[in-house]
Formats: structure tokens, sequence, C-alpha cells
């Protein structure tokens, strides 16, 4: 008999689950065979991208710029190309010689003259654009490859690095950003989420790792961070007066969603790097998360072991025992917008920025946090009208401020459809058609492809493009809708409740399904718990769309 | 009849299941899940070769479609020949692209086109090749591709079982995922398949006569296909592909949606 397919309830959680046609088929073939530990040759000869980094080490490839610069971009091996994403670099679309810059920032925390090396950086060797993301980097577009010396020159003259903000490294590590900040915060986790980056970021010994790895670390009242997605996340707590954390591990979206699973420790935070650093040690040692990047991330040895069999692991590992700790029930995640006697949180369109709004920012000389939502915290008193005048008002509103769209068109080489631009239409939209207010909590989340950059699974309202041929066979840009999920808690993994959505009647559905939710919520009842207690047939008339499982013809 | 296609939920854990699985066991599954609406995609080299040898010991009515576009050298019309003999029963969709199209690429660029700019190469293969491919794709509910994850390292990710949403969502299926080029060869000797005569003669990629070219040992592999080209997209040399989408995102940037 094979393993259960579908991803067990409990923690992992996919609420709306059923077997379906297809897992039944799936669980006639023959049962996988007895995971060995594979040799390291198995590794490289299954594994082109382990051969890559053993033959020359992707970091190192900053070095070699200069020579790579003065053979011509025609003239970069792909190989190296392929290095270049560990220090942050990416092709923009097409790949004829212009790069995206992701610029690592722990925590996502910028000072002013961070923010104007940025800002001078994107309108000197860029176009002037930039976009905040969700994991609380700020990307640049259509660098040359003969500008990046300077590039990097200007960025780490600015304290700023993109070491490991790509490839299989420790990416930017996540945290609240209003931390030290908020008077209901359990404790500031800043000095330990600066402690994990210093000892992480460009360390050679982590930047070998199986796959990429996602880590957050939050002690907000609320762990806004989203620690249900992250590799691993340290969620702050207090145990008998004393500061720490609790540990959920093994969350990640992408093609194969999982909800991080609590490790079940208590981890002091004089410990905190030593644990995080003894999982990672573990998860990139075992060869068998080496030889195929599809079940690579550390979710897959969650998976096969239980978040008891890692503890086990790591306690062998340091030789000691942990307390046993659960983390408590979470409250709903914060967005930390609007303003508050200690910060300014001001919603950012798409989380599009210019190198202009930048320098602009910079001038009004308040620290400034990018958060998860795209947005950003001004830190202190900061002056309203100013933000305003730089095309930033404060009062853009929670469904704006909540949306979140991918990169995407045009740079991204993986998306299939409009990514922000159409998020654009949606809000404008449903702010069209809905009182000011009425929709504050609802979470749009938008991806082009299903890598999940925009985290549709866990949006309350989930995108991911798609297409679909016409009549005539033409091309047309779709989405399938992922309803059900959210970060909400207990965080869930989305169902695309609706196929393959012609761009050109998303906009129906969506008004249809909201009004349903405005018009039958309870009171306080958000839009994920109305999905949780409607069925698809009534989902369904509300999209005006048939639902779930599309049939056509064979 | 009607059949239910997957989701990327379904898509993402079938993908997992399916690793360290022969392919053979992932043909199984998908023959048995979507035919008679799933087809092999083949270029005529190895891996299409290999894919066919297998699924033809499954079911001999699964489809193998490829594009004739016109410009496809001698040899791999004789190799055709040969599968048509060694697979009596196969099922063979040699698809053409639209003649009134390529009547107007060639009235207004010329026969040769493609030598003169990357987006003429271009057009020409859109024209030739991705149109009709695309068109096919669309009376589909799955295909098999030889995609490897050796080819190149943006093809290192590939999943066995995926949804193709570059294709209407249809489900892509890479069995041959997690095998090597020696492996792909070694099944071929095993099992004496019919392999393009062009492999002899030095090629390493084949696909239209004009286009393609031997490579000499230690030769970049990207040095057999447009190799008079500057400027072209970086991976377009040879591993962006229909196949991954890849194609038609340069295209699309490029030379712009269908003709």
């Amino acid at each position: 008999m094979l393993p259960d397919v579908l991803p067990d309830s409990g923690d992992r959680r996919l609420t709306g689950a059923r077997p379906s046609p297809s897992f039944n088929d799936a669980m006639s073939k023959p049962a996988p065979r007895a995971t060995e530990a594979p040799t390291l040759d198995l590794v490289l000869k299954r594994n082109s991208i382990e051969r890559l980094k053993r033959e020359k080490s992707p970091l190192g490839i900053l070095d070699e710029l200069p020579a790579l610069i003065a053979a011509g971009y025609e003239d970069v091996p792909e190989e190296d190309i392929v290095r270049l994403k560990w220090w942050g670099l990416y092709h923009d679309k097409p790949k004829i010689g212009t790069f995206m810059l992701r610029v690592k920032i722990p925590g996502g925390v910028l000072q002013p003259d961070q923010l104007r090396a940025i800002g001078e950086i994107s309108n000197t060797y860029g176009r002037g654009e930039g976009e905040l993301t969700t994991r609380q980097n700020v990307q640049l577009h259509y660098l040359e490859l003969g500008a990046l010396p300077d590039v990097f020159d200007r960025l780490h003259a600015a304290g700023l690095t993109s070491a490991g903000a790509c490839g299989d490294t420790v990416r930017n590590i996540t945290g609240c950003p209003v931390a030290g900040l908020a008077h209901d915060e359990l404790f500031d986790p800043t000095p330990v989420l600066e402690e994990a980056a210093a000892f992480f970021y460009g360390n050679p010994d982590y930047s070998d790792l199986p796959r990429k790895h996602k880590i957050a670390i939050t002690a907000c009242a609320d762990a806004c961070a989203a620690p249900e997605i992250n590799c691993v996340a340290l969620v702050g707590a207090i145990r008998d007066g004393e500061e720490g954390f609790g540990v959920l591990v093994g969350g990640g979206l992408s093609s194969v969603p999982r909800v991080a699973r609590d490790l079940g420790i208590w981890v002091p935070k004089a410990e905190a790097v030593t644990v995080l650093a003894a999982i990672l040690d573990e998860w990139r040692e075992d060869l068998r998360y080496r030889v195929s990047r599809v079940k690579a991330r550390l979710k897959f040895m969650v998976d096969d072991l239980g978040p008891e069999g890692i503890r086990q692991r790591v306690e062998r590992r340091l030789d000691r025992r942990f307390d046993d700790f659960t983390l408590p029930a979470l409250p709903r995640p914060s967005n930390h917008l609007g303003v508050h006697e200690e910060w300014v949180g001001v919603p950012v369109h798409l989380g599009l920025i210019t190198g202009d709004q930048l320098i602009g920012l910079a001038e009004l000389g308040h620290e400034v946090r990018i958060t998860r939502q795209q947005n950003l915290v001004l830190v202190g008193n900061a002056d309203v009208d100013a933000l305003a005048q730089l095309g930033l008002p404060v009062d853009a509103g929670e469904l704006r401020g909540d949306a979140i769209a991918c990169t995407g068109e045009p740079h991204c080489n993986f998306s299939v459809t409009e990514t922000k631009s159409r998020m654009d239409g949606l809000v404008r939209l449903l702010e069209d058609r809905f009182p000011r207010g009425s929709l504050d909590g609802l979470r749009l989340h938008l991806d082009g492809c299903p890598h999940a950059c925009a985290q549709h699974w866990v949006g309350d309202l989930g995108f991911q493009g798609t297409t679909v041929r016409d009549d005539e066979g033409k091309r047309r840009q779709a989405y399938d809708v992922y309803l059900r999920g959210s970060l909400d808690r207990p965080a869930a993994i989305a169902r695309p409740v609706f196929r393959r959505v012609p761009s050109d009647e998303l906009d129906d559905a969506v008004v249809g399904l909201v009004s349903g939710w405005v018009e039958r919520r309870g009171a306080g009842e958000t839009f994920r718990a109305w999905c949780d207690r409607t069925t698809d047939d009534e989902l369904a008339e509300l999209a005006g769309r048939e639902a779930a499982r599309e049939r056509r013809a064979a | 009849m009607s059949v239910e296609l997957l989701d990327d939920l379904e898509a993402g854990e079938l993908s997992v299941e399916f690793e360290g699985e022969e392919p053979e066991v992932v043909l199984e599954w998908a023959i048995e899940r979507f035919s008679p609406s799933i087809a092999i995609s083949t270029a005529f080299q190895t891996d299409g070769a290999v894919l066919l040898h297998m699924t033809y010991a499954i079911d001999p009515d699964v489809k193998l479609f490829s594009v004739d576009t016109g410009r496809l050298p001698q040899e791999t019309y004789q190799l055709i020949e040969q599968m048509r003999e060694r697979y009596p029963k196969l099922n063979l969709d040699l698809l053409s692209p639209d003649a009134a199209a390529v009547s107007r690429l060639v009235g207004r660029h010329g026969p040769n086109l493609f030598y003169r700019s990357v987006e003429n190469r271009l057009l020409c293969c859109q024209v030739r090749k991705v149109l009709p491919l695309q068109r096919y794709l669309g009376g589909l509910d799955a295909w098999i591709t030889g995609l490897r994850r050796d080819q190149w390292a943006t093809r290192s990710d590939i999943r066995k079982v995926e949804l193709d949403h570059d294709h209407g969502a249809i489900v892509k299926l890479n069995p041959l995922a997690e095998w090597t080029e020696d492996e792909v060869w070694d099944y071929v000797r095993e099992h004496d398949l019919p392999v393009n005569p062009l492999y002899a003669k030095g090629f390493t990629s084949i696909g239209c006569a004009p286009c393609t070219r031997p490579t000499s040992a230690g030769e970049d592999l990207r040095a057999g296909r447009w190799w008079w080209e500057s400027g072209a997209p970086k991976e377009c040399g040879i591993h962006c592909a229909v196949e991954t989408g890849g194609m038609e995102h340069e295209l699309r940037a490029l030379v712009g949606e269908d003709e």
C-alpha cells in the first residue's frame, strides 16, 4: 500500500481537501523504493546544479566580474550566469543582457542613506524602477553587466549586500516590520535577527545548501511574519518570564505547499542561531536532499522525519535536550498599516517604487522597514503630507495595502500572465464597487506562475496565472482562483476552486464572490471563514462559473 | 466521457511521489489516466526514441507527434521511415505549418530569412514550429516530453508531472527527467533503437537543416545551432524550447504574440 499522497490533515491542513479521483489513481502505482542515503556520485550524476556548485563556488563569481565584462556579455558562459544568482542577479526578460538585482535587507530595515543608495543605483544604472518583495527585499531592474562592479561598490559602501539573495542559500531573513516599536510585542527580536543574518549571509558553509532556505524571526504579538510558510521560523514567546522562541519547521509554498509544523522545543534567545544552524546542518549534510531539486527543500525532510525526527537529530547533533514547548494559538497576523504613535505604515500599491521615491523617502530622514505585504513602515512621526507628495498616501486603504502581486510581466521569465498590472485592475474594480473600508481585511494574492512568490496559496483570494486557448485557437491569459487558504490561524493552503478563468471574465467572478461575502458574512467574519462554511456550489453560483474540478470532453 | 484534469496541488504531490520512479511507471500512470487525449512530443532525437519504445510496449495506440517544419534534413525523414518499419502500428501525427502563413513569411522575408537577424529567425521558428505545435496541444489533455534535468541548469528543477501553464494548463509529463545523456544512449543501444544518422556525423542537436550543424569534440554544444547569431537571448541557442515554454516567452518579448 502506498503512503497517502494527500498531505495529512493535522498541521499541514488542506482545508477543503478531499481524496479526489486523481489521487486515487495515483495510488494504483507501485510503492516508492526505500530511501537509502545516496552516494555523492549519485548526487552529482543526477543533479547538474550540484555539479555546477562544486566546479566553482558561485559566490566567487564576483571576483571574476571584470574578466566577464572584458569578454563581453555574449561570451559569458551560461553556467556563470547561473552563478550570478548567488549575488542576487537574475536575467530580465528577454534574456539579452540586463539583470534584476535583489538587495537583501535583514528584517527589511533600511536607514536613510541606504534608501538613497538603492534609489541612486536604480536611477543611475537601471531605469529608475524598483519593487518591494514579500521577503522584505528591494529589487531593481535593467542593470547591465558592465555596471555591476560599480553597483556592488555602491551597495557595499552603504552597508548593503545581495550575497545569497538568490541561489541555494539562506535567503533574506524576515521579521516583523515594527520590531522594537510596538507596545504589545513580546520582546524585540532584532538582535537575534541581526545575529542570524551576520552569521548566515555570505557564509560559504551555508551558501551550498540543497536548495533555497527561508527563515523568519518574529516576536510581535501576532507573529505577523508568516512563520507558517517559512522553512524555519523562530516565533517569540515568554515562558516563566523568560524570553525565547518556539520553532516551526518545514513550511514553504512553490509547487508543493506545506504549512510549517511545531518542532516542539523551547529555544532560549542565546541559543537561537545555534539551533537554526543545527537544523540547517542536518539538512545540508544529508545527501537524500541533494539528489533531486524537486525534493530538496527542508519541508521534504520534515515530511520524511516529522518534527519529532528533526528534533531528535538536532538534539543529537548538539548533544543536549531542549525543553518541550508548544506554541500557543496565534491571533490573526496584522499588516501594521496606518499612523501609530511609533510608526507610520504606508501602503505601496503593487509594491512598485521608483528610484526617485526611494531618494525622496531618504530625505524624510526616517528609518524605513519593508513589510511582507510589499509596503513600507516609517519609524517615528513621519510627515504624512510629504509621503502623499511622494505618491505614497497613507490612507490608500487596507485593500490596496494587503494586495500582493509577484514581479511577473514584463520582467520575469516564468510568468505566463500579467501580474501587478492585473492586480491593479482588481484592486481598482473592488474599490469602485464597494464602499471604502468595507473590504478591509480581504487579502488578494496574485502570481503569474506556480512558484508562488506572491503566496497565492495563502491569500484569502488567491490567483495563479495560466492560459487558455479560445475558440479560434488564440492564447488568452487566464487565472486559477484559489479559495479557503489563508495566513489567518490556523494557516491553510488553498485549493483552486475555479480553474482557467479567462482574464477578461475574472472581474465578474471576483465581484460575485466578494459580494457574497459582504452580503452573507457574520459580524467580523473573515473571507476565509466565510468560504470555509460555504459550499463549492454556492461559491460557483456567486462567481457565475462552474466550480472546482473542471470537466471537458475527452 | 469526460476527463477530470489535474490541478496544481495534485500535480505537485504527484511529482514528489514519482521521484525515483522509472520512466515506465510515470508513463503507465499517465496513459491510464489520460488516454486517448495524450501524445508524445518528439523532434526525432534520442529522447523521443526512448519514450516511443517504452510507450509502444504499454499501449501502441498512444500518438507520437512532431512538427515537419518543411526544412528538416533528409536524414530525419529516413529515420521516420525506419520508425514506421520498427513499430508497425505507429500512430504518428506529423504536423505541418499553416501553408498561407509560410507563404506570407517567405514572400515577405525570403526562404532563408533566419540568417539575417535574430527576430527573423524567431519569426521563422514561430510560423514553422511553434504555432503548429500550439494548435496541436490545444486538442490534448496531456503531453509527454523528453525534457531532462541534465540538459541545462534551467531544466534542473523540472518535475515529472507538471501543469503546462504556457499551453492551456494541460498536463506535461517528463518521464526522463532524472536520466542523464549517457543513460539515454545506453537505453538506445540496449534496445537497438533507430536513431538519426546525423548523430554519427557529429551532430549533437538535431533540428531544421539550415539551422543545425555538427560540432567538433570539445566545442560548445550551442555552436551546433544558430551559430551565426549575436544578440540572441541567452539559453535560446539550444536550451530554450517550446517544451519548456522558454522559446515562447522570448518570442513574445521580442517578436510579439502569435503572428
